[in-house]
């Protein structure tokens, strides 16, 4: 069977929301697809806010600068131009759909300083930003009776003649297959931080979109940039908000000694991620983690009870349950983790990606308005403006562009390959490779990079995709197949591990959050440019790209 | 740590009803009860269903019922409920059909969600360019309830919902109350009607139990209770459950107690009597020796009371300024 529509939207967080709100409003018809139902994606997991210059004295040509000075220089700055002069409007456009954005005395939408950023220009709802957008889109997409396929896993873009026409997808509740037929197709499937062992991401953030558009032969962008937050919560690696640090907190070494100070004097605590992250790595490496185990402390205590339970109420209930410590009594004991794909499917300032007729948003794509390191409360900001651009561009997409037809032979194949998995009765199991993967990738692939070190990732992931050939699921239901779910989600883990280690090899410089202690110098001459990846058969090919650089010449960057 | 039993419900597609699997599950230090599935899935039985995804409490997606109450495995420790209780007994949330072990189908609650239009309706005057212009308190009441991560918890421990599946549920109420409080929406009154309506906001009875098990400390009891008074506040006093609200009411403010017999009348009017139920339930109370008194005295200390009374309306009056 056949489901036909205008655009389909895959993934069904913020960007994806957003998008299907616009295409809709623009006149397409619109189905969602998304592996968990639209309120449980992993936007709502972000905590701290969403950037914006709305006070009379911010301006957002400062924004801008500020994220170009994030990024290393390697965004886009055409790109990074539009996420901030957009900004606004679309905080405002929120409010007016319901957001419940915090609110000073007075009535005007409340700031919190962020990283990296020279005002306080974060907006929030407490440490629920991510939630409470999500919830207020979500709202919307009832009110505007957006079609949703709930628990529905995409497993493959369908392509016909170099023109993307689709998606194949798995009923997760009912365990049929279907042919998702689109004039044109969104990936906003969000990031891929699962393929690391240490992550703040959800189990479902395996960037199953980006693996999609590249075994389709979508190129992918600078997958070599992920980016390690500086506050995981120790030994689970779930998010402790920026936030904390906005709102005052300290950075503490074993000694009880504010280190950020010996590694961004001005701005301490509020240094961007990829410089506090490689602080925090310092210390532990060097012996001053807290009682020699590989964490330090984030001390929240001084900023009183009050404050911490009115600003940052879910962090300082995630402390309590995860690890029995109260923030209001003790520091916290966090370690950097694996937090947020900079890279993802290249695509222009409207989602266009080079594939007629695909287009990506969000996390899994990359426009580049990161560049190699993003700032804290720019991801949001990313998904709404550029969710919304991309709603706009599926939609006048697809009145001009034909009907699509074909695609029963893919539905057929993937058919055939899920049965194949389904009755496969020996095998590996889905959850050693798994284990491996993410440790090789944490271990070798992390804050701190050698090339002696990707190299030995690189065989290990090659290894890993040999013996996922022989996957066990174990599981031969079609129902609520959680194991065969997982099985799938590494796969698209083991093509991305590929992608991030090949990239992080060929770029022999430090930018942003790639940090090669081998090449340990920013290196504009050869290396001020994108990495590509294509796919060649099973192996990944690299070009680059030109960075566009419309107004902020690069610079040295310290903080 | 020793290895803890662990029974999980399991039941098939297409069952009418489950059975009880055990497994044995090492404990390691501040193993959590969503850890313990992982392990099961991964270690000993591929075929176990059930949803997760943020591991951090903020999804909604792993509510179930762990140990005789609605909670998320995700943030439950396993090594403390398993000693309370000698082990650990999961199943699927309750007032919803079980798709497979401890995956439930959710459209029930999604269905009670949309049915209370959870979107704000925009004023037809006074739509600002940019944003709404209102102080921060305004909004504490609101937040506390959008909190709601959507995990069916209160709906599956819900007493109302387990003998009238129409009933709205406690997610879908708190979520109805969050644009009652809304400076910016601009249906107040009609989405007082419409929640007003059998199967709604007077159909709770007030047991606590949603209160009691939301993980995100929504309390949608109070969310509800609050609603009510808005409700009174706009004149919507028809039907039995806002009849019932006043009546007891008055007489608490006459005589300091309830006055049973006047206040079922009031509530039910001419149907306390024709109503073949009521007339047994009557019957029966009769019988035991448990029918309200007909002579309603005041009770000792009455001012005491009222003062109290008078209290209670002054602090609503300051909370709604």
């Amino acid at each position: 069977m056949t489901v036909k529509r205008d655009v389909v939207v895959v993934g069904a967080g913020l960007a994806g929301m957003r998008a299907a709100l616009e295409a809709k409003a623009r006149g397409a018809q619109v189905a969602v697809l998304s592996k968990v139902h639209p309120v449980r994606s992993h936007s709502g997991a972000a905590q701290g806010g969403i950037n914006a210059a709305i006070k009379p004295e911010d301006k957002w040509e400062n924004h801008w600068f500020d994220v170009v000075k994030g990024s290393d220089y390697l965004c886009d700055q055409d790109a990074a131009e539009i996420l901030c002069k957009e900004a606004a409007e679309n905080i405002y456009e929120l409010d007016r759909m319901g957001c419940l954005w915090t609110r000073d005395e007075h009535g005007n939408i409340a700031q919190r300083p962020f990283g990296g950023q020279g005002y306080a220009r974060t907006c929030y709802i407490a440490d629920m930003t991510g939630h409470f957008i999500q919830h207020t889109l979500y709202e919307q997409m009832i009110k505007n009776d957006i079609e949703v396929f709930e628990e529905w896993f995409a497993t493959s873009l369908v392509t016909a003649n170099g023109r993307c026409t689709g998606v194949v997808a798995l009923s997760i509740l009912e365990g049929r297959l279907e042919y998702f037929q689109a004039k044109a197709t969104l990936l906003a499937t969000g990031g891929y931080a699962r393929a690391y062992r240490t992550t703040s991401n959800a189990i479902a953030n395996s960037g199953d979109g980006v693996a999609m558009a590249f075994r389709a032969g979508a190129p992918l962008e600078d997958m070599e940039f992920m980016q390690f937050h500086p506050t995981g919560l120790y030994g689970i690696g779930i998010l402790v908000t920026e936030g904390a640090r906005g709102e005052g907190a300290y950075l503490l070494n074993d000694q009880g000694e504010r280190f950020m100070k010996r590694y961004a004097p001005e701005k301490m605590e509020l240094a961007p991620r990829d410089i506090t992250s490689r602080a925090i790595q310092t210390e532990i490496d060097e012996g001053r983690g807290i009682a020699g185990k590989p964490c330090v402390h984030l001390d929240l205590r001084h900023l009183g009870e009050k404050k911490i339970m009115e600003r940052l109420p879910q962090i300082t209930s995630l402390a309590r349950s995860f690890l029995g410590v109260d923030p209001v009594k003790a520091p916290i004991p966090i370690q950097p983790t694996a937090h947020y794909s900079m890279g993802g499917i290249a695509c222009d300032v409207d989602g266009q990606t080079p594939m007629p007729g695909l287009f990506a948003a969000g996390e899994c794509a990359c426009v580049s308005v990161h560049g190699a390191n993003r700032l804290g409360g720019n991801s949001l900001l990313e998904t709404v403006v550029y969710g919304r651009r991309a709603g706009r561009a599926i939609a006048a997409y697809a009145k001009k562009a034909p009907v699509a037809d074909g695609g029963q032979e893919a539905l057929a194949k993937e058919e055939a390959r899920i049965l194949e998995l389904l009755a496969r009765k020996e095998g590996e199991r889905t959850s050693n490779l798994r284990g491996e993967l993410g440790d090789v990738m944490t271990g070798k692939v992390g804050i701190f990079r050698t090339g002696a070190d990707i190299a030995a990732a690189i065989q290990k992931v090659v290894e890993l995709r040999k013996r996922y050939s022989r996957v066990l699921v174990g599981n031969g239901e079609r129902v609520f197949n959680v194991a065969l779910i997982e099985a799938l989600e590494l796969g698209s883990m083991l093509d991305i591990a590929l992608c991030i280690a090949t990239g992080a090899l060929a770029r022999t410089e430090s930018r942003g959050a790639h940090s090669r202690r081998d090449h340990p110098q920013r290196d504009d001459a050869n290396w001020l440019k994108h990495t590509i990846y294509h796919r060649h058969g099973e192996e990944v090919a690299l070009s680059h790209a030109p960075v566009r650089i419309t107004k902020f010449p690069p610079q040295e960057r310290k903080y | 740590m020793p290895p803890i039993t662990v029974r999980v419900h399991r039941q098939n597609p297409g069952e009418s009803k489950g059975r009880k699997q055990q497994y044995s599950v090492e404990l390691q230090p501040a193993m959590t009860v969503l850890d313990v599935l992982h392990r099961v899935l991964a270690d000993q039985d591929p075929t176990l269903s059930f949803r997760r995804s943020c591991r951090s409490a903020i999804c909604g997606s792993c509510a179930m019922r762990i140990n005789g109450r609605a909670r998320l495995a995700c943030n439950t420790q396993a090594a403390g409920l398993a000693a309370r209780d000698g082990s650990l007994l999961i199943e699927p949330l309750n007032n919803l059909r079980v798709v497979k072990d401890l995956a439930v189908d959710m459209s029930g609650f999604w269905k009670s969600l949309k049915a209370v239009r959870p979107a704000l309706i925009e004023r037809k005057t006074e739509v600002p360019k940019t944003f709404y212009a209102i102080p921060g308190k305004e909004f504490h009441p609101l937040s506390i309830v959008q909190d709601c991560i959507m995990c069916s918890a209160c709906l599956s421990d819900c007493t109302v919902r387990e003998v009238n599946p129409e009933y709205l549920g406690p997610a879908a109420l708190a979520k109805a109350f969050r644009f009652i409080g809304d400076p910016r929406d601009g249906a107040t009154r009609s989405r007082l009607e419409l929640y007003s309506k059998p199967n709604g906001m007077w159909d709770c009875d007030s047991c606590l139990m949603c209160n009691e098990v939301c993980p995100m400390g929504v309390k949608p009891l109070d969310a509800i209770l609050r609603m009510r008074e808005a409700a009174l506040d706009h004149g919507l006093a028809q039907g039995p459950g806002p009849k019932h609200t006043l009546a007891f009411y008055d007489t608490v403010v006459r005589t300091g107690k309830v006055n049973e017999a006047s206040t079922a009348l009031r509530s039910l009017g001419v149907k306390l009597v024709t109503h073949p139920g009521n007339l047994a339930v009557a019957g029966r109370a009769v019988l035991r020796g448990k029918q309200p008194r007909l002579r309603h005295r005041k009770l000792r200390g009455h001012d005491q009371i009222q003062r109290l009374i008078r209290h209670v309306h002054a602090t609503r009056r300051g909370r709604t300024e």
